[in-house]
């Protein structure tokens, strides 16, 4: 087990440095000038862009200009924001817990939302609430984000004043942003969900076990849904990840704080340093996520446990 | 076994389905948690919640350059002078100034019982504090207002004079701008570069938080009692608290006034401005912005349209009327001047003047030799007729759609348009990678065309020449116009620059912008001052 969590740290790592370098590389090969965007035109003159270009040793050739910005972000250093020019770490800090509380109620919205749908529309399988459980799947893979928002947002907000409609205070500004993005994932769940039940429930065993006499529910829910969960839990450490970049989009309608935002922000005003951080510390949630799905592998499926 | 397993499944499914109830309840009684809490703030009826369309950059008055800054700014800082509607000028925190006979020193007297939110007395050093912070680290509009100011010197306690380097007209008016707000000194000292962050002025609102992305809180400065002379109020403000709220999204922006979760929210599209007005419950107030109309700017320095005829056609062949009308529903003014109709010197004989004429158009292109090809686009030498059009991402006031239009009416006089829409357009107009560019800006003198005409003010110089012109008249005529004291013989000067603009083609005014706020009937007394922007000093919310 301690291999394992060695080695999976190991990767975990170099997926930080990776993402980290892929990053600086876009952004450095993408047009338009950091510096003349910064200066807004307010340059007197070449010499002094040239200063300026300096000052943020930009001038450097490429390699340097990476190891440099490696080394002040081991010494947690992250640099300033270009646009305005607050301390990236800070503003990082502010916006983390509002885009985690979204990812965290999304997560639990998709993974109830999905299992519970997907195990009732495989048992149903053909009837109504199959109908309906693949209709709220397709629903929400389809539905862009966007889209659902803005509807939820008229009917609970505008027409029944039941919820906030925007801000990021209190636990019900969480409800429709977490629901709106809960759906994506729940779309892809209920499918695995159903898809791996609808596989496990012909297994021989479990008609062995229905033969025994078990109860029809101890038969579905401890060992059926068990199987059909490995193959659904790798799908939330991918969901995970796009949940993640569907903040950005959720976080606009809803007009929440959040790193999405402004790594969008950042991204358009080519901000590097403020990019460069908030990649940083997706990177280090999303590998945090994987690595805790892999240990709760071994918790579902006892061969894994005893494999380790 | 059968009927046994749908019973169990029944019963499952009857138990989840009580849970949702449940769940639903939880909703209800969080809705009455809302609405309860809607009373309460409708009941105090001293919060006003301003949704705002984008987020400010900085709320040092001396280093933003946004309109939206200044919106929130305003209220935290007060100005020396005030401008009246009709253009004239009153004492704010200056109870009088004296203007020398060369026009180039201005001696401000001061008010004596004013104190910054941080306790500091106002002063003349404070003023003199404030334009020492403003040339050190100046960005934004605050330098350029200030024209040729060359130091200001403290002559005593609550007297400070503005030594200018030449005559410069528009300096009252800069000064009555919020981007020439007075910051308290210490505060400018303590905060450093992070002043923006933590503003102190004498205004009637002090700055409390701000969540970046979310919401800018303020709160009412109790001791406030030297307000400008255009407000009611002579106390402090009726508002309690004052909050500006971020919400980029437009309709969720609207939906905040519509459910009355926010009290007004601004810039309400086009689209929705009627079916607002239909709410018996919402009100919709609309200013004139003051400054240069939305207008195409055709960048003079490019081949082939350099050409004055080249760029005359491209005029002749754009139909702005049809653009307004499609885009903006009857909301929106067309404009014919780059100037706006209340600003000193518009000239009202450009209206109706330019009308559209696709075979004028057609005619002086065939004159300068370009054919068209096989596939419509005219060439000559070889190469096609090419406009670069550079539009700023998002797209604000729709103004992606009005590029998009254009492209479409050229492409019937054999232009081909290749839109560039991004949000970094400081690098192509840094490298004079554009043939036409849209801007508007918002300023309440005339002299704001100095800024986007004068030779020595290209974009790389700090200026706003996005037309790259350098005509030695045109420069000579700004300079009288920014020198002369005499409004008439003022008015006369901007006439002819307006005209040659339009004459030679230089810029095609296309929209006047309305400043729109949607705001609950229970908001009142929301004034706009000269440039458009609301004033909440004197609202009260009466249920």
């Amino acid at each position: 087990m301690t291999g394992t969590i060695a080695t999976r740290l190991l990767t975990a790592a170099l997926v930080v440095i990776g993402s980290s370098m892929l990053v600086f590389v876009i952004m450095y090969v993408l047009p338009g000038d950091p510096v003349l965007q910064m200066l807004d035109g307010n340059a007197t003159s070449p010499e002094a862009i040239e200063q300026v270009r300096k000052q943020l040793g930009l001038d450097q050739p490429f390699y340097v200009q990476f190891l440099q910005y490696f080394l002040h972000l081991l010494q947690g250093d992250f640099g300033i924001s270009r646009i305005d020019s607050s301390p990236v770490l800070a503003k990082i800090l502010e916006h983390v817990p509002a885009t985690l509380a979204l990812t965290l109620v999304s997560a639990t919205v998709s993974i109830l939302v999905g299992t519970i749908l997907g195990v009732l529309s495989a048992i149903h399988r053909n009837g109504f609430i199959d109908m309906l459980a693949r209709f709220v799947g397709l629903f929400g893979i389809s539905m862009p984000t966007f889209w659902t928002g803005i509807l939820l947002l008229l009917l609970f907000s505008i027409q029944l004043g039941l919820l906030p409609i925007a801000g990021s205070t209190g636990w019900k500004s969480l409800v429709l942003p977490g629901i709106t993005l809960g759906l994506v994932g729940a779309g892809l769940i209920v499918r695995m969900v159903r898809n791996t039940m609808l596989e496990v429930i012909s297994e021989p065993y479990i008609v062995t076990l229905r033969a025994k006499g078990l109860a029809e529910q101890a038969v579905m829910y401890r060992h059926a849904l068990r199987n059909a969960l490995i193959p659904a839990l790798t799908v939330i450490g991918v969901m995970i990840g796009e949940l993640l970049s569907g903040t950005v989009v959720v976080e606009t309608v809803f007009a929440r704080q959040g790193i999405g935002r402004i790594l969008a922000d950042a991204i358009m005003a080519k901000d590097l340093p403020v990019v460069q951080g908030v990649v940083f510390f997706t990177a280090i949630i999303y590998v945090l996520v994987n690595f805790l799905v892999d240990i709760s592998y071994s918790f579902v499926d006892p061969r894994i446990r005893r494999s380790q | 076994m059968e009927k046994k397993q749908t019973k169990k499944w029944l019963q499952s499914t009857a138990i989840t389905l009580a849970a949702a109830l449940l769940l639903a309840g939880c909703g209800t009684d969080q809705g009455q948690g809302t609405s309860s809490a809607q009373a309460v703030s409708a009941g105090s009826a001293s919060e006003l919640t301003y949704a705002l369309a984008t987020s400010p950059d900085s709320l040092d008055a001396g280093a933003s350059g946004f309109a939206v800054s200044h919106r929130v700014f305003r209220n935290i800082f007060d100005s020396l002078v005030s401008q009246q509607k009709d253009g004239t000028f009153q004492p704010w925190l200056a109870t009088g100034w004296k203007k020398s006979e060369d026009g180039k020193t201005y001696t401000f007297t001061l008010r004596q019982d004013v104190t910054f939110q941080d306790g500091t007395k106002f002063n003349a050093e404070a003023v003199k504090a404030n334009f020492d912070h403003i040339y050190s680290g100046g960005r934004g509009q605050s330098i350029a207002l200030l024209g040729p100011f060359q130091s200001a010197e403290v002559v005593d306690e609550y007297t400070i004079k503005i030594i200018l380097s030449k005559p410069f007209e528009p300096l009252l008016s800069g000064l009555s701008s919020g981007f020439l707000g007075i910051s308290s000194p210490k505060a400018i000292q303590e905060f450093g570069d992070q002043y923006g962050k933590h503003p102190v002025g004498t205004g009637p609102f002090k700055f409390v938080k701000w969540s970046e992305n979310d919401e800018i809180v303020l709160e009412k400065n109790p001791d406030y009692k030297w307000g400008p002379p255009t407000a009611e109020n002579k106390g402090p403000s009726h508002l309690d608290k004052l909050i500006f709220k971020i919400i980029p999204e437009e309709a969720t922006r609207i939906g905040s006034v519509q459910s009355g979760q926010g009290l007004a929210a601004e810039t309400v599209p086009p689209q929705l401005i009627s079916a607002l007005q239909n709410d018996e419950k919402l009100k919709v107030d609309q200013s004139i912005t003051n400054g240069t109309a939305f207008s195409l700017y055709f960048n003079t320095k490019n081949e082939p349209w350099n050409d004055v005829k080249a760029r005359k056609a491209v005029h002749l062949a754009i139909d702005v009327d049809t653009i307004v009308n499609t885009l903006y529903l009857g909301t929106y003014q067309r404009a014919w001047s780059p100037l706006t109709p209340g600003m000193l010197g518009y000239d009202v004989t450009l209206e109706n003047k330019l009308a559209p004429d696709v075979a004028k158009a057609n005619q002086y292109l065939d004159e300068l030799g370009w054919k068209k090809g096989a596939d419509g686009i005219r060439e000559k030498d070889g190469k096609k007729l090419i406009i670069r059009y550079l539009e700023p991402s998002p797209n604000r006031e729709k103004r992606n759609d009005i590029a998009a239009i254009v492209q479409q009416q050229l492409k019937q006089i054999g232009v081909q348009v290749n839109l560039t829409i991004t949000k970094d357009t400081n690098t192509p107009i840094s490298k004079g990678e554009y043939d036409i560019f849209g801007n508007s800006q918002v300023k309440a003198d005339p002299d704001i065309l100095t800024n986007l005409l004068r030779s020595d003010r290209m974009f790389t110089k700090g200026g706003t020449n996005w037309a790259q012109l350098s005509d030695p008249n045109i420069d000579k005529l700004l300079e009288q116009g920014s020198s002369e004291s005499d409004p008439e013989k003022r008015k006369a000067i901007y006439t002819k620059i307006q005209q040659y603009m339009i004459e030679n083609a230089i810029a095609l005014p296309i929209y006047v912008f309305p400043y729109t706020v949607a705001h609950s009937k229970s908001v009142e007394g929301l004034k706009f001052d000269l440039l458009g922007y609301p004033q909440f000093y004197d609202v009260q919310i009466r249920n």
